[in-house]
């Protein structure tokens, strides 16, 4: 499990890099004034600068006000983090697999393994709701829309 | 009246089949994604916001603005029937709506509902009506100076008005500004903050962000708790129906109230969420039977659901005349505003009369169609809600990432769209405030070259910023909210030194 402090903390951390880098990133646009007015860099570096300030601030508070916020001490118990994993990991491995199976394919395999095996549903109907998930996003967008989804390396290949 | 002859020729733009055909489809796909939890008004519009691309600008935006009208309808269905709020801004619905449904007045609790928040609509919409001329001619005249101040007291009213904690508010407004100046300048067309990927040229897209952090990031916090839907009947007893907006109008004090808090929480960016929690708040304090609130009383349905739809319909007023959206729905809208090539603020008013005046006029037509149809579907809706939540899941993640990919068809803003869901979540959960987050990737880039032709006007000398008294007021209002929080923390030091900041938890509990 993971308490409020320590999703606190990371959550301030992330922000606060996120500042880091976009200061030094805007630091190669230059700041201040020049010739040509505000140079381009500025808005950015002050936006930079205000993120890791207040991340630095929301961390000192996230380390301090521990005990004030102690009714509720913890974030994610650990079968809430086990089903906030059931659900990220199948769909980031989705959107892994697009690039090589294309989102047809993909989708489709990607509703079928969470139906299936978890046993949620039964094989048949989780076959048929995957292929039906496939032939509704190809007619929606291919045939009404006319925006082309890709397609992927796999289908490349094999010459589609 | 001109505003008025405006109207009727509003009207005749409005009320025409293709219009009202797309007014149906817009609230019954808004009461989908206010229904389905995952999903909401913010994604649902970005979701079909390439679909209009294609299509007239004003028939456009009478389709997101419908699916609008639908999505706040939709979220106050399964707040009264199941106990879940299909969206942020109907948890308040859900104190006292069901247990009404329960008590076995699910009719009475639903017509309610839908009667007092299309008084609220009502409200704001003759609000925008009369103000949102007025408001746009005052601008005209505004110089750069002037609305980077607007801007400025835009973003000072969420950190001081918003209700999330203060410092996670400028961080999530800071974030967002880094987020809108990705990509090329617009004022030196340099490349900025792409730190190495050729890709990011274009610009991070606010739907990419949208549909992460609303998208995938409440589907998070959804799936963490087990998902009961124990629905009470959703029959629908018409005559029941009628008696209870009859009754309405015996709660005018309560209706009026709700309504004027939802007006100004909408106009001020402070959005439907904390306009009908307040609301709540202020009835439960005010009203002779406020001790039984909390059980199914009537007042308690009428003021969030008043509030709630009046803030969201007069958050379209700031869009319109100044360009600056109140709430992240509206965002998103402006966003598409743009997109189409109209230019959101003043001069939308002389330029593109028939588009503002054909929405303002589909602003009435569409919450009647939507009180209609949102009544005639209620039982088809909480229907939908008994199809498993493992079911739903995998589908809306397959909605967002197809949506995520066809704005630009790029696999990157998939990836990215998943790296907003995760941020999505941790703000949720650490009660960070999104609607700020979005409103400054929408409108960063136009309050920076604001704040940089003004600076070239001035030679670089801040004093532009006093340099009438319109300009002083705004920012000096702008200041005062910022300081707003810092002030009452010192006030409360001084009151009780003994006692640190208990009430926090119970605070962050009602934002968000």
């Amino acid at each position: 499990m993971i308490s409020r402090r320590a999703l606190e903390l990371a959550t301030a951390v992330l922000a606060g890099s996120f500042g880091v880098a976009v200061v030094v990133s805007s630091l190669d646009n230059g700041i201040g004034w020049s010739s040509a007015g505000v140079d381009a860099g500025t808005f950015p570096f002050l936006t930079g600068i205000v993120i890791v300030l207040g991340s630095l601030y929301n961390l000192v508070r996230g380390v301090l006000s521990a005990a004030t916020v102690a009714n509720v001490p913890i974030a994610i118990t650990s079968i809430e983090l086990r089903r906030l994993a059931g659900l990220f990991v199948p769909a980031a491995i989705f959107v892994a697999a697009i690039p090589l199976a294309g989102m047809y394919v993909a989708s489709a395999l990607y509703v079928f393994s969470v139906l299936a095996i978890p046993r949620h549903q039964s094989m048949p109907r989780a076959l048929a709701m995957a292929a039906a998930t496939a032939l509704a996003l190809y007619v929606v967008f291919e045939r009404l829309f006319q925006v082309s989804l890709p397609h992927g390396a796999l289908a490349a290949a094999l010459g589609f | 009246m001109d505003n008025l002859q405006e109207l009727l020729h509003g009207f005749t733009i409005a009320v025409t089949v293709p219009h009202l055909a797309l007014m149906a489809v817009g609230v019954l796909l808004g009461i989908l994604v206010g229904v389905l939890p995952g999903l909401g008004a913010p994604n649902g519009v970005s979701l079909l916001l390439p679909l209009t691309f294609g299509m007239q600008p004003v028939s456009a935006i009478i389709l997101l603005s419908s699916m609008y009208w639908g999505a706040l309808f939709g979220g106050s269905v399964t707040s009264i029937l199941f106990n879940i709020p299909g969206e942020p801004s109907s948890v308040a619905t859900t104190f006292d709506g069901y247990p009404m449904a329960r008590d076995g007045r699910p009719t009475t609790a639903l017509a309610t509902a839908f009667g007092s928040a299309a008084f609220g609509a009502l409200i704001g919409v003759i609000l925008i009506t009369f103000l949102a001329s007025w408001v746009a001619q005052v601008a005209l005249a505004f110089g750069p100076a002037e609305y980077f101040a607007v801007y400025f007291l835009a973003f000072a009213s969420f950190v001081g008005m918003g209700g999330a904690a203060p410092v996670k508010t400028v961080v999530a407004l800071a974030i967002g500004f880094a987020i809108a100046a990705i990509g090329i300048d617009t004022v030196s067309g340099s490349v900025r903050l792409t730190m190495g990927v050729d890709e990011l040229v274009k610009g991070v897209s606010f739907v990419v962000a949208v549909m992460g952090l609303f998208g995938i990031g409440e589907l998070l916090v959804a799936v963490e708790e087990e998902f009961h839907a124990r629905a009470v009947s959703s029959k629908i007893d018409w005559r029941e129906v009628f008696r209870a907006v009859g009754r309405l109008p015996r709660h005018g004090v309560a209706l009026l109230r709700s309504a004027a808090i939802g007006c100004w929480m909408g106009i001020t960016p402070g959005g439907p969420t904390a306009a009908s929690f307040m609301s709540y708040g202020i009835a439960r304090r005010f009203s002779r039977r406020g001790r039984h609130f909390g059980t199914g009383e009537v007042e308690g349905i009428i003021s969030p659901e008043t509030a709630d739809h009046a803030a969201g319909t007069s958050a379209l007023l700031p869009m319109l005349s100044l360009g600056i959206p109140g709430s992240a729905t509206a965002a998103v809208m402006m966003g598409g505003l743009m997109i189409w090539g109209l230019n959101p603020g003043p001069m939308l008013f002389v330029d593109s009369k028939d588009f503002v005046w054909g929405l303002i006029a589909s602003m009435y037509v569409g919450n009647i169609v939507a009180v209609a149809l949102v009544l005639m579907t209620v039982p088809v809706f909480a229907a939908l809600m008994r199809i498993p939540f493992v079911v739903i899941a995998p589908l809306i993640v397959i909605i967002c990432v197809v949506g995520a990919y066809s704005v630009s068809n790029s696999y990157l803003d998939v990836v990215m769209m998943l790296g907003f869901g995760i941020v999505g979540y941790l703000f949720k959960k650490l009660f960070y405030p999104l609607a700020p987050l979005v409103l400054a990737i929408v409108i960063g880039d136009k309050a920076e070259d604001a704040f940089r032709q003004s600076m070239l006007i001035s030679k670089g000398s801040l004093s532009i910023f006093f340099a009438n008294k319109l300009v002083t007021c705004l920012i000096v209002g702008g200041i005062a909210l910022l300081l707003l929080p810092l002030v009452l923390q010192l006030t409360r030091l001084w009151r009780r030194p003994a006692s640190p900041a208990i009430d926090t938890p119970a605070q962050e509990k009602v934002i968000i």
